[in-house]
């Protein structure tokens, strides 16, 4: 399998900060990787993953996602690329003005697809994450769990190649974070897309192989 | 109420410019008639020594519009109406040129009299009599109004683009995170601000909708019981109905240049 995340001598850091929160790593992903990366509070993850959808240019080193080059990545072709990515938060980001089906769609309404084909896809994401009856409801009206599940639905519109999630149960009870999970395994297996997942901790319930690295000393290593 | 805020706020400056755009219009309109029927009245009696066209006349002054020569016959007959015994074809013969001067366009007292200068220090030009009313006092007073009201419609044109930008930045903030969300997702600035260019066309229609039914109003109610005999002769320029379209367009056009202008200085979230 061929590399789908490559990064070499990577430095991370804020613009008008001095220090920097990820220094001189390298590692790659594997198309098709379940990869978890882990550390404790501050360590850097959430960075780490802000600089994969292009939030965040490196101070130095590379970082290619596919075949782009993240620290020369024009405005126009991040847009580009991002249409490829699933995104999941802890804090759901989901558009409180629209409707849980509207939200689901997002990444098919900027793609251009027409209603007919927004309204099918929508009522298949919601029957897969269980949501079917919500479908009109405005975000605001659901429970956590509920809303990460949107969520899940949306990153997974358009059968993304990377699936991006920044603690996606980091706001959940363990019922909901199970669900979620559950969801995720089911993506990686079924679109046999990439996911990385930035986490406190490694759910027990995980049943798919995957890969783990962990964040220490602003350094990346694999662990597992 | 706080939809309704948002759109008025939006809407009333944008209707403060269309209002003093149309009031502009009109004026000018008023202006540019008055102006043809003064012209209309106004000649140029010249007697030249040879025959001469609207091109030579045109040459000594490019205000120049229009030409008509006086038929000597007709001058002759006159004079010599009841004499018998004259050899009228020796008067004809005797008799200079005759025209009546017509300019293009109307000209200040100042610009009248060069141009009556030029005329008589031409060497075939006999004498220059000017006819018609001078610059009267009402359209002095209209070419003021007209400054005077290009003078204020900008000002104000400039302090309501002003609130529009400030109008749209708010609208912008307001819809903030919506806007990042789907940056984050991948769409362009155009889709991400659909919104604001949406909202801006609906009260772009609005405000070209509200302006046009005041000035109709003016036009057809108030004009006809106003006593202003003036207006009231010349009540047809008073809200063209081209002038629905000029507004709707210069809405149209303001509202989108401000939701470009807000757009493009918005920065790109990336860090």
């Amino acid at each position: 399998m061929s590399n789908i995340i490559s990064v070499s001598n990577l430095t991370l850091g804020y613009t008008g900060s001095e220090s920097d929160i990820i220094k001189n790593t390298s590692f790659k992903i594997k198309k098709g990787d379940f990869v978890f990366i882990t550390g404790p509070s501050g360590s850097g993850k959430s960075t780490l993953l802000k600089s994969m959808y292009g939030q965040l240019k490196p101070k130095s080193g590379n970082l290619i996602i596919g075949a782009q080059d993240m620290s020369k990545v024009s405005n126009l072709k991040l847009q580009e690329l991002r249409t490829h990515f699933g995104i999941i938060f802890q804090d759901y980001k989901l558009i409180n003005e629209w409707s849980v089906a509207k939200n689901v769609v997002l990444p098919l309404i900027i793609a251009g697809y027409g209603l007919d084909v927004q309204e099918t896809q929508a009522k298949r994401l919601l029957k897969h994450v269980k949501l079917t009856e919500h479908a009109d409801k405005m975000p605001l009206e659901l429970s956590g769990g509920e809303q990460q599940r949107v969520g899940v639905a949306r990153a997974l519109a358009k059968n993304p190649t990377l699936i991006l999630a920044d603690e996606p149960t980091g706001n959940l009870d363990e019922y909901s974070s199970n669900v979620i999970w559950d969801l995720m395994e089911n993506a990686c297996q079924q679109l046999e897309a990439t996911v990385v997942v930035v986490t406190h901790k490694i759910p027990n319930i995980f049943s798919i192989p995957y890969r783990h690295f962990i964040i220490e000393n602003r350094g990346v290593y694999e662990v597992h | 109420m706080k939809y309704i805020r948002e759109h008025i706020m939006f809407i009333f400056p944008l209707l403060a410019i269309l209002l003093g755009i149309e009031s502009y219009l009109i004026f000018d309109r008023l202006t540019t008639n008055y102006e043809q029927d003064l012209k209309k009245d106004y000649s140029i009696l010249v007697v030249s020594k040879k025959d001469m066209t609207l091109s030579d006349f045109q040459k000594i002054s490019m205000h120049i519009g229009s030409i008509e020569s006086i038929k000597k016959r007709a001058i002759v007959d006159d004079m010599l109406n009841g004499m018998d015994n004259v050899n009228t074809q020796d008067i004809i013969k005797a008799l200079p040129y005759f025209y009546t001067v017509r300019l293009s366009s109307y000209l200040d007292a100042v610009s009248i009299s060069k141009i009556k200068e030029k005329l008589s220090r031409n060497k075939y030009i006999k004498n220059v009599e000017t006819f018609g009313k001078s610059h009267n006092s009402n359209y002095n007073l209209f070419v003021f109004i007209k400054i005077v009201l290009w003078t204020f419609v900008s000002l104000m044109s400039f302090t309501s683009l002003f609130l529009v930008v400030k109008q749209m930045e708010v609208w912008q903030y307001a819809h903030r995170e919506r806007m990042q969300i789907m940056e984050i997702f991948g769409a362009s600035k155009m889709l991400r601000s659909g919104v604001l260019l949406r909202r801006a066309i609906i009260d772009s229609l609005v405000a070209t909708f509200i302006a046009s039914i005041l000035f109709l109003l003016f036009r057809y109610l108030w004009i006809p019981t106003s006593g202003i005999d003036m207006l009231l002769q010349k009540q047809e320029l008073l809200f063209a109905y081209t002038d629905l379209l000029i507004l709707l367009f210069l809405s149209m056009l303001i509202s989108i240049v401000s939701v470009m202008v807000v757009v493009m200085s918005s920065k790109e979230s990336r860090l």
